[in-house]
């Protein structure tokens, strides 16, 4: 961590553990994530921008079937494209400190694709297609049937869309999701 | 919190800021706004009217609401700008606008962090807030705040340390990036159980093993007793030449030398240790050996209850919260269905092959109630009949499993027996006339030896080899009764426990009949040697066997046969071998394979104080083993594993095995007499009567209160109490459960209210819309009727 330490200074760092779930050591282990995915660019600029297909080789992106819509919720750009600012964000939600409200309002993002606040049915499809692969697919009826069920356990006021609040109340009650919406740094 | 001033100036100043945002912002506490409010529903498009909607504007608040009920009207103001990332920060509200101290301000910087915003935003919020002016804090204040941030700092170096210093961190992270996080559960379980046997070590090491070393006992002359007192048979017992036996084969087998170390039973003490201190007028200690020797399980055993119970009872906690039946299980499975901490292209690929397979089971699950239903008669019989009959042969192979290791076990002892007198009688030759015989007789002594060795660990290569295979079976079985997944795995789990803990039983019972024989001589002689001449020793050598005899197998399984295995699997094309070689990590195997060897150690502990020590080492490499087997031998499970689910399976087959294990052991220290020759209770009739005689010994005060406690004048009233708080309890929980439903159905109103209101409201703008058109086009064609007016 010893190189790393010359990028950033002792006000920054604090600033970083202030405002995030880390330390500052973990910030700067961060960086050097960060750094590890495009060395040259970020070695010139510890903050620079890096497009989305550089973001998302980042292990655990690189197979999440969410990977995009996770960069674009991050993104201070809203294109996807992140910052190591933008990045450490990311961390600091997905790391085992932060409070499953913290989570649960980003997945809430993170799965609102058409970006109208409600989880709807279009939604629901996008997110169990994602689920089973490309590879795998299931029929339509079936993909149905799923969304059918899931808004009959969830949709609490009956209006076909999952608010945030109903969302929430979901996550409340799931007890995997905290340790499933997870990566280690 | 404000005065109507300041509220004033603030709104004054916000006014821009909530025409900006697009009309997106209104609120009742904001009475001039209703002109203002009617134009922003105008622009608004009619299906988007939902977005308006308070409750949607607040939703924001709840991530930074639930921290901190204080302050907040504040924070609600600028958790609010949330809403749409683009506004920018000069729509904040004013945050100096009432002067706050150092520390809230500092409050309200830890709780940035909690904001979805991207960092330059949070950093500027920061800055705002630090420079804001505010209020010192002084005098206890000060202080108070001072050590406040102190022990924050202090708090987060210290979970740093401990992270760091956390055991098989990485390894951990490994397997979670390869299997996801219901495997990773085991391994935590794993390490869980380490740690309970750590605890458990550390009592008998300090309470038992230490005194036991440290301090000297008095030794008496067997001379001045009669010939049959405790005394004189013990010491028959302790200081007969051992017979010589190989170094290794008594280390396997716990006999020989290894019998007269502190590993056993035997050896403990029955004295009260008594130390003299000099210097403090000649005071004397006592550590009272044969009592810390049953306080010792006591205590570990209610200590591991504890551990178990709490653990569970977390688990249980949220399972009572998930269930209200399986009420968010299509839920669960899409919002919580991958593990984002996948980071393994294949196992990404198993992933989504397993959520595929889970999904299709949960829909395929539906449709077999629904069918279940349509079911003709015929099937229906059919498949009962089906499950009757496996139900049968599992049943049969128990037995049969348990009458094979009850023949072996026998069989090995009468050998082993008959050996034994052999010996005794070449030994007397040998002893008469030195033949020349001798020569040859040693070396058929050591291939004897070997053959003893065996045959002493006959019984347990049998229990051990039919937990592997027999399972297998079971497996195989259960295809044929068509169980929903879920019940598959806990009816598999259920066999094989039955499976082990019979097994356990069977060589239990053996070992009982052979210790209450009436033949059996109590009082142990210089010049022989007999089987069981102090059981205790022996119940824990069968124990520390068993428990070798186990861990080696993993070895064996794991290394010479499961790897090669796995190597066959990967570096084949041929179909068949490959079918012989995959393995997946199938989680309630393996599960059962730690709780056995935990269930042996709580056995085995009274008579072998050292079996805790040996499991926390074998918990130790058995980490290890089962990462190897997870990350090299075996390919992820096609089952989907749910962490919490599997974490209260572990907890409720772990107690199951604390409970059978702790039965005999309490049985036989309230029912079986002790040995005359060894331990620290000879001469006692049971265990138990120490304790009792100890109690005696206390004084008159406690005593009447432990009897008290004990009659029914007490246990009466106290019984009352407990159910009047059970019912009051139950009552609670029936009135919040219809609560629940209650609020539930008004939800569904209240949805449906809006749904109302919404659709009026946009007929209502729709209609207004056409209005003002209408007056527009109107007057346009008034404008251009007077138009013409005036050119004519």
């Amino acid at each position: 961590m010893g190189q790393g330490k010359s990028q950033f200074t002792e006000e920054e760092l604090q600033d970083y553990e202030d405002l995030t779930y880390f330390t500052k050591k973990e910030v700067l282990y961060a960086h050097q994530k960060f750094k590890a995915l495009a060395p040259e660019k970020v070695g010139h600029n510890k903050n620079a921008k890096l497009p989305m297909a550089k973001v998302l080789q980042y292990p655990e992106l690189r197979v999440n079937p969410f990977r995009d819509r996770i960069c674009k919720v991050f993104s201070s750009s809203n294109d996807g494209d992140c910052t190591f600012e933008d990045f450490l964000d990311m961390m600091s939600v997905f790391s085992e400190n932060a409070p499953k409200a913290v989570k649960a309002e980003h997945a809430f993002r993170i799965f609102d694709f058409d970006g109208d606040d409600m989880i709807g049915v279009s939604d629901l499809r996008e997110v169990i297609e994602r689920l089973c692969g490309s590879e795998l697919k299931l029929s339509d009826s079936e993909i149905q049937q799923l969304v059918q069920s899931v808004l009959e356990e969830a949709d609490l006021d009956d209006d076909g869309a999952l608010s945030f609040a109903e969302f929430e109340h979901i996550i409340d009650k799931s007890s995997d999701f905290c340790h499933s919406f997870r990566i280690r740094l | 919190m404000s005065g109507g001033n300041s509220k004033n100036k603030a709104r004054s100043k916000r006014h821009e800021g909530w025409e900006e945002a697009g009309g997106e912002f209104y609120q009742e506490l904001y009475p001039g706004g209703e002109q203002e409010l009617f134009e922003n529903l105008q622009r608004a498009d009619a299906a988007k009217l939902a977005t308006l909607l308070p409750s949607k504007q607040a939703r924001n608040t709840t991530t930074v609401k639930r921290v901190r009920s204080q302050n907040e009207r504040r924070q609600s103001t600028y958790a609010r700008t949330t809403q749409s990332r683009d506004i920018h920060l000069s729509m904040l509200p004013d945050l100096s606008e009432n002067l706050s101290n150092e520390e809230r301000t500092w409050e309200e910087i830890m709780q940035i962090k909690a904001m979805p915003v991207p960092m330059n935003q949070k950093r500027d919020i920061k800055a705002r807030l630090q420079n804001a002016t505010k209020l010192r804090l002084q005098g206890l204040e000060q202080l108070q705040w001072r050590q406040r941030k102190v022990w924050h700092r202090f708090s987060i170096r210290f979970t740093e340390i401990v992270g760091k210093l956390e055991l098989w961190q990485s390894s951990l992270r490994e397997i979670e990036g390869k299997f996801g996080t219901g495997v990773v559960s085991y391994f935590l379980f794993l390490r869980w159980l380490l740690f309970l046997n750590f605890a458990i070590s550390s009592f008998v090491i300090v309470f038992l093993i230490l005194p036991t070393v440290l301090l000297v006992e008095v030794e008496y002359e067997c001379d001045d007793y009669a010939e049959n007192s405790t005394i004189c048979c013990s010491q028959a017992y302790l200081r007969r030449n051992l017979t010589e036996f190989n170094v290794v084969l008594s280390f396997i087998q716990g006999t020989g030398w290894m019998e007269r170390t502190i590993l056993f039973y035997g050896v403990y003490s029955d004295q009260l240790y008594t130390y003299f201190i000099k210097s403090l007028w000649d005071t004397e200690i006592f550590y009272n050996m044969p009592l810390s020797y049953i306080l010792v399980p006591i205590s570990w055993a209610l200590f591991s209850l504890i551990a178990i119970v709490k653990t569970a009872a977390k688990g249980f906690k949220e399972r009572l919260v998930e269930s209200e039946g399986q009420f968010y299980m299509y839920c669960n499975l899409v919002f919580g269905g991958w593990d984002f901490c996948i980071q393994n292209d294949k196992s990404a690929k198993i992933k989504h092959k397993a959520l595929y397979n889970e999904i299709k089971g949960c829909l395929e699950e539906e449709r077999f109630k629904e069918e279940k239903q349509l079911r003709t008669r015929e099937s229906q019989i059919l498949m009962h009949l089906k499950r009757l009959l496996v139900h049968i042969l599992v049943f049969a192979i128990l037995i049969a499993s348990g009458i094979l290791i009850y023949v072996i076990f026998n069989y090995s002892m009468d050998k082993l027996n008959e050996e034994q007198n052999t010996h005794i009688n070449n030994d007397f030759v040998n002893v008469t006339e030195k033949s020349p015989l001798r020569q040859y007789n040693e070396t058929s002594y050591s291939f004897g030896q070997l053959q003893n060795t065996l045959l002493e660990f006959l019984p347990f290569i049998t229990i051990v080899v039919l937990n592997i295979i027999v399972p297998e079976i079971f497996s195989y079985m259960i295809k044929f009764e068509t169980y929903m997944p879920a019940n598959t795995i806990l009816i598999s789990l259920l066999r094989t426990v039955l499976l082990r803990l019979s097994s356990l039983a069977v060589l239990l019972s053996q070992i009982y009949i052979q210790i209450t024989d009436p033949d059996r001589i109590k009082c142990a002689s210089f010049y022989e040697e007999f089987r069981l001449e102090c059981w205790e020793t022996y119940v824990g050598q069968q124990l520390y066997k068993l428990i070798l005899t186990d861990f080696a197998l993993q070895i064996v399984m794991t290394f010479i046969i499961n790897l090669p295995r796995a190597f066959i699997a990967r570096h084949t094309h041929s179909r068949c071998l490959k079918v012989i070689g995959t393995q997946d990590f199938y989680l309630p195997k393996h599960v059962l394979d730690i709780v056995y060897i935990q269930t042996i150690i709580w056995m085995g502990s009274f008579f072998c104080p050292f079996l805790p020590i040996i499991g926390t080492i074998f918990c130790f490499l058995i980490f290890y083993i089962k990462k190897f087997t997870c990350l090299t031998n075996c390919t992820p499970s096609p089952i989907v594993y749910k962490a919490s689910k599997s974490k209260s399976l572990f907890m409720s087959v772990l107690l199951l095995g604390f409970v059978i294990s702790i039965i005999p052991v309490a049985y036989s220290v309230a029912e079986i007499t002790p040995s005359w020759n060894c331990g620290p209770f000879r001469g006692f009739d049971t265990v138990w009567e120490y304790v009792v005689e100890t109690f005696d010994g206390f004084p008159y005060f406690v005593r009447e209160i432990v009897f008290l406690l004990g009659t029914s004048t007490f246990a009466v009233p106290a019984f009352a109490v407990l159910l009047f708080f059970l019912y009051y309890y139950w009552a609670v929980a029936a009135a919040n459960r219809h609560m629940v439903e209650v609020l539930k159905n008004q939800l569904v109103l209240e949805g449906h209210d809006k749904q109302f209101l919404l659709n009026r409201l946009s007929a209502f703008i729709r209609q207004h819309q056409k209005r003002c058109e209408r007056r527009n086009r109107a007057s346009f064609a008034d404008d251009n009727s007077s138009v013409q007016h005036s050119s004519r």
